[in-house]
């Protein structure tokens, strides 16, 4: 009977069920599926995997070790994206590198689908955090702290933590991603840290959200004012520009009082 | 009585229009100053990598990074200003030639101070794009831009990217100055040749051009020196520089246009130089009349190609393009226009033929060509394995041997591979096929364009 587990699409769910697999099950075509999102079917057997740090440091180490910190980069994106066959494509690329010579270079067997599902799935992650690097938006609350907002396919937060963290160690900050539940959090001069499931309480934060801030409408006049009209390129602007990262982002809101020909 | 009292506040509400202009809001100077810097090209955020300290705010990506993208579809990484659009030159092509009568203010140093940091801090930038017009004389701007720089880094712990302009005729000194400052500096060039630049900026000279340009690389030069000694030294414009030149506002050639931005790689270092297709803003008679179809954008996109020939293909101008073919086919991307007038290079044998034969193929690149190089060490490639790493097999099969045999069996002659290779449809960049929306839009540039503020 084929086992499969159901663990939570969470790095901590996924790499312990990586584990209890790895552990009790290395040779046999297993299943890893998410809590919610499980289509039984019969013959076979479902498991529920308890999640826990421990085994999330064993895999960790596993795979840094027998694969290569390159690897370990690549399966730890695949498995931030936004589908349902991730963890059994980094379990079945695991099983793949066993029977190499050398198993710090499975990424490069593209010809095993697995491998290139992992690849590309990376490589979606990759990109969608790149973008994330330029299109989040932080608003001002009160108390000087910067909140922002954004909805992603994949679970980017951990991919552009360090990158804020570099960037501003001065400010108080706060990613909050609302297709996951999840923020990162960076209190001034400290280290950032992720929440999920929602331990935020962003009931009280929306209230402050809510606050004025004149920069925004600052920002959206010379993002009008940039534009050449001659050159004007809606398809341009949306090829590289998605509409879907737009609803987070200021300057494509509506302006709230319609400003006068300003100057004129 | 009651009516000189009338008449006299009618006088006193004229003088107020005509002579007591209301100081403009920050908010107005934004819109007045980003619209009038918009025509500047070489804005991306890129060539430096610097992590932040730990004390202060930003830091900055050699890769660049885009923040937005304008509705013209340009990627918006910096906050692209003029300190002022007050003038005392007269540039025929310029909205803000003395000349013109436009509505004029200028940022103090403060106010662009608290632009950047507060846009900075949102994310909606990576720092700053500084141009200006003139006002008084080129130090007394220059001046003015120096303290805006010298309070974004030292009193405000700015570690952002920060781009300038420098005005022809600054003084060395003051360059010198903001070149410790800031990440990036660029000269326009402006226009191709010198007898362009006198007909169409009378106030400026080829000479005041290139000085500042020198300047600043014998000072990248020896700050290179000094960093070598001691990596902790504060580093003088650690991206370089770059500079931007008109295309289609004056009657140079390719060639000529080539030659010279092959004259800045080589003996300025130049970092990039930019090509910007001419839009009227002026009626002017010394300036082309406005042509049907928009700004030559697909002219623009066959320079730019070209450009990219010469810093990663290893080509030369004068293999390019000469006297007697002077000007790029625009219906054809410059290296497959190279290789038609070359067939004698061709077919090379991809097993054998070495890394800069090979970039020199149609339809394979920089990094395909890496890839042929480094497979061929394990085994013999066919046209399979070609495709798989990227080579556009369409374009290259006229040109190619793999095993001492051709794809197809093909002529190889000029004309049918021509016809063969237009039929091809190039896949061109959005911002060269938008042509549409560039026809709809012409019309209404005096009355949307920069205009507006006026
Ligand atoms: S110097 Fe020439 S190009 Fe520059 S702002 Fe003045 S008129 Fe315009």
């Amino acid at each position: 009977m084929r086992s499969i587990y159901v663990c939570h699409d969470t790095i901590q769910g996924i790499f312990s069920a990586l584990y209890d697999a790895w552990v009790y099950n290395r040779h046999a075509d297993v299943g890893i599926e998410f809590v919610g999102k499980v289509e039984r079917q019969l013959f076979c057997q479902y498991i529920d995997v308890v999640e826990n740090e421990k085994k999330v440091l064993a895999v960790e180490r596993l795979i840094q070790k027998n694969l290569g910190e390159n690897t370990y980069h690549d399966i730890y994106y695949a498995l931030l994206a936004d589908d349902a066959k991730k963890a059994e494509a980094v379990f079945q690329t695991m099983q793949a590198a066993r029977a190499l010579r050398n198993s710090r270079k499975i990424m490069e067997h593209l010809s095993n689908d697995s491998v290139t599902k992992v690849f590309e799935l990376s490589r979606r992650v990759g990109n969608e955090a790149h973008l994330f690097q330029g299109f989040v938006r932080f608003r001002e609350l009160q108390g000087g702290v910067l909140f922002s907002e954004i909805a992603p396919k994949s679970q980017v937060l951990t991919c552009i933590a360090d990158y804020f963290y570099n960037r501003y160690p001065m400010e108080n900050w706060m990613i909050h991603d609302k297709t996951h539940g999840m923020s990162l959090v960076h209190p001034k001069q400290k280290p950032w840290f992720l929440l999920t499931h929602d331990q935020a309480d962003l009931q009280q934060m929306g209230s402050l959200i809510q606050v004025e801030d004149d920069y925004e409408d600052l920002w959206k006049t010379f993002f009008q004012s940039i534009s050449i009209q001659e050159r004007e390129n809606y398809c341009c602007q949306r090829t590289h520009l998605p509409l879907r990262y737009r609803k987070e982002m200021v300057e494509f809101h509506e302006r709230k009082v319609d400003r006068k020909n300003i100057g004129s | 009585m009651n009516e000189l009292k009338t008449s006299l506040c009618v006088e006193n509400k004229k003088l107020n229009t005509l002579v007591i202009q209301e100081p403009f809001t920050l908010q107005e100077k934004l819109h007045i100053l980003g619209a009038a810097a918009k025509y500047d090209v070489a804005c991306t955020s890129s060539g430096v990598d610097r992590r932040n300290d730990g004390t202060g705010m930003g830091n900055a990506y050699a890769a660049g990074i885009c923040h937005s993208f304008s509705a013209d579809g340009r990627c918006i990484s910096l906050l692209k200003i003029l300190f002022t659009n007050e003038c005392i030159y007269d540039c025929k092509y310029c909205a803000n030639r003395s000349s013109n009568d436009v509505v004029r203010t200028s940022f103090t140093p403060d106010e662009v101070c608290t632009l950047v940091m507060e846009f900075y801090r949102r994310n909606y930038i990576e720092g700053l794009f500084l141009s200006s017009g003139i006002l008084k004389s080129p130090d007394f701007t220059m001046e003015l831009i120096y303290i805006t720089l010298h309070k974004l880094r030292h009193i405000l712990n700015f570690q952002g990217y920060i781009h300038v302009k420098t005005i022809p005729g600054t003084n060395g000194e003051l360059i010198n100055r903001i070149g410790f400052l800031a990440d990036r500096m660029s000269v326009n060039l402006e226009l191709p040749t010198a007898e362009s630049l006198k007909k169409l900026a009378p106030n400026k000279s080829r000479k005041k051009i290139l000085e500042p340009m020198r300047l600043v690389q014998q000072n990248r030069i020896a700050n290179k020196h000094e960093l070598a000694l001691n990596n902790r030294a504060p580093a003088f414009v650690p991206a370089g520089q770059s500079t931007q030149m008109i295309i289609g506002a004056t009657p140079e050639t390719d060639y000529q246009i080539m030659s010279v931005a092959e004259t800045l790689y080589n003996k300025f270092d130049l970092k990039r130089v930019f090509y910007s297709a001419f839009i009227p803003v002026n009626e002017d008679l010394a300036l082309p009349a406005v042509k049907q179809g928009g700004p030559p954008l697909l002219r623009e996109h066959r320079l730019y190609q070209a450009d990219w020939l010469l810093r990663f293909y290893h080509f030369q101008t004068k293999e390019l393009l000469d006297e007697k073919n002077p000007n790029f086919n625009v219906f054809l991307d410059p290296k497959c226009n190279w290789a038609l007038k070359h067939l004698e290079y061709f077919p090379v044998e991809v097993n054998k033929a070495d890394y800069k034969t090979l970039l020199r193929v149609p339809g394979i690149g920089v990094r395909s060509a890496q890839r042929i190089v480094a497979a061929r060490r394990l085994g013999i490639l066919d046209f399979q394995d070609l495709k798989k790493m990227g080579v556009v097999l369409k374009r290259a099969l006229y040109f190619l041997t793999c095993k001492g045999k051709m794809m197809y069996a093909t002529k190889i002659e000029e004309d049918y591979i021509l016809r063969n290779l237009l039929q091809i449809k190039e896949s061109l960049p959005d911002s060269v096929t938008g042509m549409a929306y560039q026809q709809l839009s012409l019309f209404d540039v005096q009355s949307n364009g920069d205009k507006k503020v006026s």
